[in-house]
């Protein structure tokens, strides 16, 4: 574990790929950690559904990244499997994002969260 | 390979049944359609037949798992409130249109969601089924991703109000922040340990150092979106209005399929950890615990709180869910104890877990029995605590009900839950935490106010106004649900002492292999690589 944030950060390179030798796991990482971020401000902050929806999609995609850039450096195809499932499942549920939305929008033709304010309490 | 099946032959018979009912959901014929429900029941009869028949501890397909013996008595709880809450579901879709048909209307299968409610309902157990089944993380994340995604549906089809549509979108949306949550949580647990598996995620914790900042990141983002799925602090402002827009039928089901998936969810991973930190051994790593521990004594006092400001019976009993998740997270705080029973807190965790179940759809299925006049001259589902008044007078069977499964809810004895909580409080005092128990106390004092509140209106109050109070709906299985689970409350009572065996053989945990075992195994795979 120690030696995964401190000592050995490269990448477990085996013959492929040299052009990519000086990136390491930290900077997946970090891009990882940046998107998953923004994805949260961005569900937090912003009122449009769709937009709501697509930060979401952006966490489960930084989550992806985060395995593919793990699974190279363990060097095994756990998590690029991982990322096929994470795949399935995101399309899934944009698949019912639209569908509850396209709905309600037909009700109340607004995308703003806010306007939906019969439940309070 | 083919024997490992076995694990899943619940599973397998309740996705046959789900094929057919999505199928016959649409047939032309409405003798066909209306043996949706009847089909729903006999899978999950089965299903807990098949489920007790799990391979347990003493199985050669079930080692190396945590808990080995887990398997039998989580699936057939499971199948059992299923098969518990599957008779309030018959009336909650499409009894406008089939009264339609009947008319003479010409039947057309594109606007009929019979079939498909019953099946999401049962694809929704299933998840609950794999989660508890789960060795690995990618099957734990699908397990939990198909518990909810159905649920997210069933509550925006479950009534043709406007609120019924935006509680399903409010649902899914926090839903799938919750669903990235624990999936980045997934990724960083697989970074840290360099495998998916639950078994070798275990030995990688267990050796020293093993448990780092990575895994313990990992693990807090799990919990945190995992919190959803129980509806516990810090993602439980959702439960009041999703469950009072969804229909209570559903809300009744959302009380308990995504929490048990949570806690089983939680149950398994935290096994991987294990309670072998802290000073004495006996304990979760600090941080983890002390998470857990802010988490379950918040859940408690927001839960009962919020549940004492509020008229709505059904905001009232979404707040007491939460309340009763912080209850359960005692448990798992408490670990498995000594060895006794009463030190087992994972056993009072899931036996506390199948109190709940009885219990709170019993309160939902006696508010569910009942119809009121809407504004609008049609008949909606009453909702205001007032609505309760003089039940047990004219309703004897739904008031009574009520008002036995609100007692116990509250944990007075002797009925369920008030044995399902003293086991949460033994394990927690030989646990030694002692503050969380005196919350606990506290907070089981607080709801008594309200719990009391809702025994009290239809046992002692008197109707203001035969006109305008509620009547029974035309759906008699809600009825039903309520006096089985109001009777199970008091019956189960008898059987206590064997149901807290099961949950005890349930959660023992396997011990570690010495470490000397492991070396020559990974050794080994270095050298295939």
């Amino acid at each position: 574990m120690d030696s995964l944030l401190t000592t050995s950060l490269t990448l477990a390179q085996d013959t492929r790929l040299e052009a990519f030798a000086g990136v390491t796991l930290y900077h997946y990482l970090f891009v990882s950690a940046t998107m998953f971020s923004l994805g949260v401000i961005g569900f937090l902050s912003r009122r449009n559904l769709i937009i709501m929806f697509l930060c979401t999609e952006m966490m489960f995609q930084a989550a992806g990244i985060a395995l593919i850039a793990f699974s190279r450096y363990w060097l095994n195809h756990t998590g690029e499997v991982f990322v096929i499932f994470v795949l399935t499942i995101a399309a899934a549920e944009a698949a019912l994002a639209l569908a509850l939305v396209v709905y309600l929008f037909r009700r109340k033709s607004t995308l703003d969260a806010d306007a939906w304010m019969e439940l309070k309490g | 390979m083919i024997e490992k099946l076995q694990i899943i032959h619940p599973e397998m018979a309740l996705f046959a049944a789900t094929c057919i009912v999505l199928l016959i959901g649409l047939s032309g014929r409405s003798a066909l359609r209306s043996a949706c429900a009847p089909l729903t029941g006999v899978a999950l009869l089965a299903a807990a037949w098949l489920g007790l028949q799990s391979p347990g501890a003493d199985s050669e397909l079930m080692q190396g798992m945590p808990f080995p013996g887990l398997l039998p008595y989580a699936k057939t709880l499971i199948a059992l409130i299923g098969l518990l809450i599957l008779p309030m579901l018959a009336g909650t879709v499409d009894r406008s249109y089939e009264k339609a048909v009947e008319r003479g209307e010409v039947y057309n299968p594109m606007r009929s969601t019979r079939g498909e409610f019953y099946a999401f309902f049962m694809l929704s157990l299933i998840g609950v089924m794999l989660c508890a089944t789960a060795d690995d993380l990618i099957w734990l994340f699908l397990a939990l991703e198909l518990t909810s995604l159905p649920t997210y549906i069933m509550v925006a089809m479950s009534t043709s109000r406007l609120r019924s549509q935006e509680a399903g979108v409010k649902y899914f949306f926090l839903g799938a922040f919750g669903a990235a949550m624990f999936l980045y949580g997934f990724a960083l647990l697989y970074g840290a340990t360099g495998s998916t598996f639950l078994s070798e995620i275990r030995e990688a914790m267990a050796e020293p150092g093993g448990a780092g900042p990575m895994a313990m990141l990992g693990l807090v983002m799990v919990i945190v979106g995992v919190s959803f799925k129980i509806a516990a602090v810090p993602m439980h402002f959702y439960a009041a209005d999703v469950y009072q827009g969804a229909g209570t039928t559903v809300a009744a089901f959302l009380a308990f399929a995504p929490k048990a998936a949570g806690f089983f969810t939680l149950l398994i991973l935290l096994g991987a950890v294990g309670w072998t930190h802290g000073p004495n051994g006996d304990a979760l790593p600090p941080e983890l615990r002390v998470i857990l521990w802010v988490i379950a004594a918040l859940t408690m006092t927001i839960g009962n709180t919020l549940a004492l400001l509020q008229t709505s019976v059904k905001r009232i009993l979404a707040y007491s869910s939460v309340a009763h998740s912080g209850y359960m997270l005692v448990g798992l705080i408490a670990g498995p104890g000594a060895g006794s029973i009463a030190s087992n807190g994972l056993a009072a965790m899931l036996f506390y877990l199948l109190c709940y179940g009885v219990m709170t759809t019993g309160a939902f299925a006696a508010i569910a029995a009942l119809e009121r006049r809407a504004a609008d001259g049609g008949r909606e589902e009453i909702d205001s605590i007032e609505d309760l008044r003089g039940l047990c007078r004219v309703y004897p069977l739904v008031g009574w009900s009520m008002v036995v499964c609100s007692l116990s809810l509250l944990g007075l004895p002797p009925l369920l839950g008030f044995f399902g909580k003293l086991m949460l409080f033994t394990s927690a005092i030989s646990a030694g935490e002692i503050v969380l128990v005196v919350v606990m106390g506290l907070n089981s004092a607080v709801a008594a106010f309200y719990y009391l509140r809702l025994a009290g209106y239809p046992l002692l109050e008197q109707r203001h106004d035969e006109a305008e109070s509620p009547t029974l709906t035309p759906a008699p299985g809600r009825r039903l649900a309520a006096c089985v689970a109001a009777v199970g409350v008091v019956a189960l009572v008898v059987f206590i002492s064997p149901l807290q065996r099961a949950s005890h053989e349930a959660t023992q945990l396997t011990p570690l292999p010495a470490v000397v075992e492991v070396k020559p195994a990974s050794e080994a795979e270095v050298a295939r690589r």
